[in-house]
């Protein structure tokens, strides 16, 4: 009965995918050379979908708008890495090996996470798939320092070209920034850091105490949490009073109990007077709902521009807002996953030239993504180094309002 | 209880008896003195009353895991199951009593009348029936059948009904933290001995003392508490004596859920968030109290589970965190190599 049950309503939504697939061919019209398909990789169920769907939004918008390139159907084909709700390193490696194995799909806009995208370069780069992600924000992706473990020439083969780009700027900037606007304009000097154990909150934490004690200030308390054990962060949040902390810097995300203990923090700490900072991970809307009714005081850092504050942008995010109307679509780096599609597509586009108007070859793809060349885009403008580093890159940063993150302001970052 | 029961039991008092029994235990204090003596080293670099701060939300935080491992011990004392689902029954208490909030009037932030504990209270009795309910129904339809199977099975049905109330909870309430909703009076409570004692804390407290003094109360005095521990010593001869063993035995995981339901309230109200795995985490560490209290020992376990969250919140307050859980299960690994009966050890029958 049951499995009757479960076969019917997979004929059912392999037909209405079937027939989505159709109509999206058919609307694009002139594509009779072949069909490219674009992939994506972000975690868009559960408490990651929050992070993730908003890309995954901007790449689907992104297609739709060019539709055919050079007599190419261009289709995107979404992959989700989470599982349980929480992004997954193992997950998003084999969503990277399925691409890898369709010839047609030329290149992937992701992934979501530091850890991930660990885990999916070593995979991409046999196969000479490129990969631009709007977020990836861990240093050691692409920098070599003495504490990356692992360097970034152990993810890749050297005899490859390098196949991963990003357009976020590193933690080596996301952590400090906050760490300055910390220091400089929200005037803290002593505050209570604490990491959820992960790459990307870890590394984001230890930037940010190294630029906050640079700066003069005192980090009271520094802890890293094995967050999926940890209920009570009472004792943390004692120590950060007991050392007079008026601050709080969460190296987390929203999936990793990011803001938690803002919520503990009631009868502990005051929300009014201490206020409570993250990176990007904690910029969403589970965040506030962690957070309870200590959800105020609180601000995050994007480590890209928000599309908004160029007037220039107007059209195309009230054309989106009316494409995509669920409230995940629209988030922090939504503009950003729309961005690095349209790298990418620019980067087909050169490539079925250098090929002689056929299809190009992965490695004909990624020798034009690498030269892209001041491409101006809704949130900024794009050229990258060798490393696969955008070459200059912004910084925002964003408060909580009532229960909206709400812009406050932005600075570009020089690598 | 089984012929196994009974041959691990001798084994360990043997070795216990012994000269090497003794040097190992005289090894077990010496390690809790250097812990103490660690521990002391930290207290100065913090300000006054911060010590006492700890020590309350540590009590708290001991007293929510001491309730969770009340379940494991009982069902492990009377049928020998480590009952794996035990800490998503706790869970369930939690989702359960999160939703149940608002259909008893209950709200984050709402002021308190002069009738609010009832609907909290009423809230307790609601979670705490519907936990022991299922606990019951999972006896009935995971181990009771597999009663006299080998071990392994009514052990492997007990990780099969655990990931089955895993999925349950994730359908139900998806994969996000659930934000538990505060409802006691923000900022409520007591200052004593220097530090704050916070209404989360005292309630905690409250429930726990009083459910754990019920429960002592009730395996000493009551006709099916005797039952109980008789069926624990000796199952055929407790049917012998005319004993009801499966009511015996539904008692047991009924009572255990009661407490564990109270536990996820608890849980809750101290810590504002759930989630659908929780029960994987906390049981992990009540589960370890249990055993560190002597596996099957009611008193234990409630010992247990409070000098486990007590190392937990003292390890977090003054030292690095990122080594809490390595020294919690070191502590597990330590106490089953020295006293492998746990601290009190198991409760030998009397003859």
């Amino acid at each position: 009965m049951s499995k009757r049950w479960l076969k019917s309503a997979s004929l059912m939504f392999v037909g209405v995918f079937l027939a989505a697939a159709c109509s999206t061919g058919g609307g694009g019209g002139g594509g009779n050379k072949g069909e490219i398909i674009i992939a994506s990789d972000f975690p868009t169920s559960g408490a990651d979908r929050a992070s993730g769907r908003g890309p995954e939004a901007g790449v689907a918008y992104a297609v739709q708008l060019n539709a055919t390139i050079k007599g190419f159907t261009i289709t995107h084909k979404p992959y989700d890495d989470a599982v349980n709700g929480v992004h997954d390193p193992q997950k998003g490696a084999q969503n990277v090996t399925d691409m890898c194995g369709n010839s047609k799909v030329l290149g992937m806009v992701g992934p979501f996470n530091s850890n991930v995208a660990r885990a999916e370069i070593p995979v991409a780069n046999k196969c000479n798939l490129v990969q631009i992600s709007p977020s990836n924000t861990n240093e050691c992706l692409t920098q070599t320092f003495p504490y990356c473990d692992p360097q970034p020439s152990a993810l890749r083969d050297a005899s490859q070209p390098n196949n991963y780009f990003r357009i976020a700027a590193p933690d080596t900037v996301q952590g400090p920034a906050m760490a300055d606007f910390a220091f400089d304009t929200l005037k803290v000097t002593k505050i209570a850091v604490w990491s959820d154990n992960e790459t990307f909150g870890k590394g984001v934490a230890d930037n940010f105490a190294k630029e906050f004690t640079k700066k003069g200030g005192t980090v009271v308390v520094r802890q890293d949490f094995d967050w999926k054990s940890t209920n009570d962060f009472k004792p943390f949040l004692q120590r950060a009073k007991d050392g007079g902390a008026t601050a709080i810097y969460a190296g987390a995300t929203s999936a990793t109990k990011g803001c938690i203990p803002r919520a503990q923090a009631k009868g502990i700490l005051d929300a009014a007077t201490v206020a409570y900072l993250g990176p990007d991970g904690i910029g969403d809307s589970q965040c506030v709902k962690d957070a309870g009714d200590q959800a105020s005081n609180m601000y995050f850092t994007n480590a890209a521009a928000d599309a908004s504050q160029d007037p220039a942008n107007k059209d195309l995010i009230a054309a989106f807002s009316k494409a995509f109307t669920q409230k995940e679509d629209t988030a922090a780096y939504t503009f950003p996953g729309y961005d690095c599609a349209k790298i990418l597509l620019d980067g087909i586009s050169r490539a079925i030239d250098a090929a002689g108007g056929n299809m190009p070859t992965r490695k004909q793809v990624i020798d034009a993504v690498q030269n892209t060349k001041s491409l101006k885009l809704p949130t900024g403008t794009y050229s990258f180094d060798k490393n696969g580093d955008p070459t200059g890159a912004t910084m925002a940063f964003y408060k909580l309002q009532g229960s909206d993150w709400a812009f406050v302001k932005q600075f570009g970052v020089g690598q | 209880m089984g012929a196994v029961g009974e041959s691990i039991r001798h084994r360990r008092s043997d070795f216990r008896a012994g000269l090497t029994g003794r040097i190992l235990d005289v090894g077990l204090y010496v390690l809790i003195g250097f812990f103490v003596i660690l521990l002391g080293t930290k207290i100065g670099d913090h300000g006054p009353g911060y010590f006492q701060q700890i020590l309350f939300f540590a009590l708290a935080n001991g007293a929510i895991y001491a309730l969770i491992a009340l379940g494991y011990t009982m069902v492990y004392g009377i049928i020998e199951l480590i009952n794996f689902a035990h800490g998503d029954v706790f869970a369930f208490g939690a989702f359960l009593s999160a939703s149940l909030m608002g259909v008893f009037g209950l709200s984050e932030g709402m002021t308190w009348g002069p009738f609010t504990i009832l609907q909290l209270l009423a809230v307790f009795v609601v979670t705490m029936l519907a936990c022991a309910a299922l606990n019951v129904g999972i006896e009935r339809i995971a181990y009771r059948p597999l009663r006299h199977a080998p071990r392994l099975a009514p052990l492997i049905t007990a990780i099969g009904v655990s990931f089955f109330l895993e999925g349950a909870m994730f359908l139900w309430k998806g994969p996000s933290n659930v934000h538990y909703p505060d409802v006691l009076p923000s900022g409520a409570g007591v200052d004593a001995l220097g530090a704050h004692i916070d209404i989360k804390a005292i309630t905690d407290w409250v429930v726990a003392i009083v459910l754990v003094v019920s429960l002592s109360l009730f395996t000493d005095r009551t006709r099916l508490g005797k039952a109980m521990r008789a069926t624990a010593q000796d199952r055929d001869a407790a049917q012998l004596m005319g004993i009801d063993i499966n009511r015996t035995i539904a008692a047991t995981f009924f009572i255990g859920a009661l407490l564990a339901g109270a536990g996820g309230i608890m849980y809750g109200l101290s810590y504002n968030t759930s989630v659908f795995d929780l029960g994987f985490s906390a049981g992990l560490v009540a589960f370890t109290a249990a055993v560190f209290g002597g596996i099957g020992n009611i008193y234990g376990a409630a010992i247990g589970g409070l000098v486990l969250g007590m190392i937990q919140s003292f390890w977090d307050g003054y030292f690095d965190s990122a080594w809490t859980q390595v020294i919690i299960f070191t502590i597990l690994i330590l106490v089953l190599v020295f006293r492998p009966t746990g601290i009190l050890g198991m409760r030998v029958p009397e003859k």
